[in-house]
């Protein structure tokens, strides 16, 4: 391969009946800031892409150009309003491939373009899908729910990428992905393979990446960018996949309504029935709502299956595979404080945990540790609300 | 009668549940302590072809790649699911693969199946590897409509088509609950909040006729299954296992602690005294006017 064959970072950007995704703006700021490094590293010719598939989007373009992209490539049809799967991957894989829109993007180096340098895509329940489908067709690698990213040359020895001998990939991107537990970082590289018996190009190298840990940066009105139009064409087969009905739901459990929040995690798992129960009596003298850790909503402890589904579910996640909360008091009960779960809630105005190991993570995190264990803390906790509001009341 | 052709495809996962599971002292999971099972995912997307058959009539075959111990799973499946045929695609060669290179000998597997295929149906995600990925990338490569987090499904025998409801989250936004029309073949990875509902006494009757009949045949599954490797699958060496996978594990490590982002205040646990302080700083900081 030569250094023109796979150039640029492209950004698939997500938007709802027109409005932009939060974590479209995130990613494209991850997307400058790593591109800001790569052009004073190595060449300032390549370039932060954005893709913008929609109905009715095309002003949104202007936006994401002063968020970070020198180049916008916007397809605006009513068969793309919302997302299916089939034609979204197509019409992504072309654009991706395409080197007029190469030649577009860039002037000089163009010619010998076969494919985007890097790529990203959210970690939610439309990127996720999109990814692995886009992938399959450009066939290459793809890291999810990336954390991290850092753009470095690595010299490496694989017996299987590079035949056991030692060979240096450039401008290679590492892709850092939090574990189940929140506490291990997997760095994950795609790499091409140089062993000569299985010799293969894999570009672009690609991840998703999760809601809510790259801050967007500030808006510049300033900033130069060019957009692309993009004509797409369907295959009429594709278009038979309809959709007859979408429904907007309000979620049931209601953080955001809620002056106070108390998330649990696995310190239950002691006494994991008498334990819910005291938090639910926490709750309900507070008027709060619960959450829970990520780790819970796998059903690794169970008590029953009224709990288990009232409890042990997405929809109560509080993290960045959940939802973000900043209540006026929140309350960590037996949460250790994984980076995915303070993401989700470090912004609250007043945070207590309640914990028996001084050294979690949660103590960095919080106004009041509590040392002690939950099952002894929380009814002296109940007690003195009770106390301390008879006192207002008389 | 229009017939049925389901595909499951499952995995063997290590068992995530609280006692057993195993870790490390580095945190790491412990692989060699911790239970293999059929994954809680897998398991319920053999009911969403449990569904196909109780309603439909459908014929059932699971695949799975992985161990010569993953015959195991299958079984499981199969006890779910009432299937009509197993399949265990194994071989030294696959081990170690990426979301790129399992697709890619799930779809030569799929090939081998008594096709063509209607419906194949995945879980949401491995508990393990948890990247969601495989299920749209063996749909991609075997070119069927892919649909995610599937919680509803019906199936127009006469038109060959399929209804599904299917739920979208998005961050920050909303959440939608979108239902499609898709022509057969379809590619379904069923969402970890599907139930499947049997609302009529004819279905009922069947649920009760196929469950017979799954435990019947899981307690003979080896004469429902065939074993196949990479020779037998016609695989080709260079798409799959290590050498067909694009990405690698470059390192793992402790994620650093961040800079304190608060100073906390420890308080003593077992003083009902400086629990009581606690109490009347918490209501302060909930009586306090924020103005934003």
């Amino acid at each position: 391969m030569t250094d023109g064959d796979y150039r640029h970072l492209y950004v698939v950007m997500e938007q709802e009946e027109g409005k932009l995704v939060p974590v479209s703006l995130e990613m494209l700021s991850e997307a400058r800031r790593l591109m800001d490094d790569f052009n004073k590293k190595y060449s300032s010719n390549e370039k932060v892409v954005a893709l913008l598939l929609g109905d009715g989007v095309k002003e949104i373009s202007k936006v994401l150009i002063e968020h970070g992209a020198d180049v916008v490539i916007v397809s605006d049809n009513q068969e793309l309003r919302y997302v299916r799967n089939t034609i979204y991957t197509k019409l992504i894989a072309q654009i991706a491939t395409d080197k007029e829109v190469a030649a577009k993007v860039e002037s000089v180096d163009s010619a010998s373009f076969k494919k985007p340098r890097y790529m990203f895509f959210a970690a939610d329940s439309v990127g996720r899908h999109l990814s692995s489908t886009v992938m399959a067709e450009l066939d290459s690698g793809l890291a999810s729910d990336i954390n991290k990213l850092v753009v470095e040359d690595l010299q490496l020895t694989h017996q299987i990428k590079t035949a056991g001998k030692p060979l240096t990939y450039e401008k290679t991107l590492e892709m850092y992905r939090p574990d189940f537990s929140g506490f291990l970082w997997t760095t994950i590289l795609c790499l091409d393979n140089r062993n000569p018996s299985i010799e293969r190009d894999y570009h672009p190298q690609a991840c998703s990446i999760i809601p809510g840990v790259f801050e967007p940066i500030e808006s510049d009105s300033k900033r130069s960018g060019k957009i692309i139009e993009y004509l797409p064409q369907f295959e009429e087969k594709d278009l038979l996949v309809k959709i007859l009905d979408r429904k907007i739901i309000k979620n049931e459990i209601d953080f955001d309504a809620r002056r106070t929040i108390v998330g649990f995690g696995r310190g239950i798992k002691d006494a994991p029935e008498q334990n819910v129960k005291l938090i639910e009596q926490l709750a309900s003298e507070l008027e709060a709502e619960i959450g829970v850790s990520l780790p819970l909503s796998k059903k690794i402890i169970s008590i029953n299956q009224s709990i288990d589904s009232k409890y042990f579910i997405a929809d109560r996640v509080i993290g960045s595979s959940g939802r973000k909360v900043s209540p006026k008091l929140y309350i960590a009960v037996g949460i250790s404080g994984a980076i995915q779960h303070l993401a989700g809630m470090k912004d609250s105005e007043f945070i207590l945990a309640i914990n028996p190991d001084e050294y979690s993570p949660i103590k960095d995190e919080c106004d009041i540790f509590i040392k002690g264990r939950m099952e002894d803390v929380i009814p002296m906790l109940i007690e003195n609300l009770k106390t301390q509001k008879k006192v207002v009341q008389a | 009668l229009s017939s049925l052709n389901v595909t499951v495809i499952v995995k063997l996962e290590p068992d995530f549940s609280e006692g057993n599971v195993s870790y490390n002292p580095d945190g790491t999971l412990n692989r060699a302590e911790t239970k293999n099972i059929l994954g809680p995912h897998s398991a319920l997307a053999a009911s969403a072809a449990f569904y196909s058959k109780v309603k439909y009539a459908a014929k059932i075959s699971i695949g799975t790649m992985g161990p010569p111990n993953a015959d195991l799973i299958l079984q499981n499946a199969q006890q779910i699911s009432d299937a009509d045929e197993l399949y265990l695609f194994s071989d030294r060669i696959f081990a170690g693969a990426d979301t790129l290179g399992t697709a890619e000998l799930l779809k030569t597997g799929i090939h081998k199946m008594q096709g063509p295929m209607d419906i194949i149906f995945s879980g949401h995600r491995a508990s393990d590897g948890e990247t969601g990925q495989v299920g749209p990338q063996t749909a991609w490569k075997l070119g069927f409509t892919f649909l995610g987090n599937v919680i509803d499904y019906e199936v127009d025998l006469k038109n060959r088509t399929v209804r599904a409801k299917h739920s979208i989250r998005l961050q920050g936004f909303y959440d939608v609950i979108e239902e499609v029309e898709a022509p057969l073949p379809v590619f379904i990875a069923i969402d970890p909040s599907y139930k499947p509902t049997f609302n009529t006494a004819s279905q009922r009757l069947a649920f009760q006729k196929y469950q017979k009949e799954a435990s019947d045949r899981a307690q003979n599954f080896k004469q429902y299954l065939k074993i196949l490797n990479a020779e037998q699958l016609g695989a080709d060496p260079k798409l799959i296992g290590l050498a067909g996978s694009p990405t690698i594990v470059y390192k793992v490590e402790k994620i650093p602690k961040g800079k304190a982002g608060r100073q906390a205040e420890v308080i003593d646990g077992s003083s009902n005294e400086q629990i009581g302080k606690v109490v009347a700083r918490l209501r302060q900081a909930l009586s306090t006017m924020v103005i934003k």
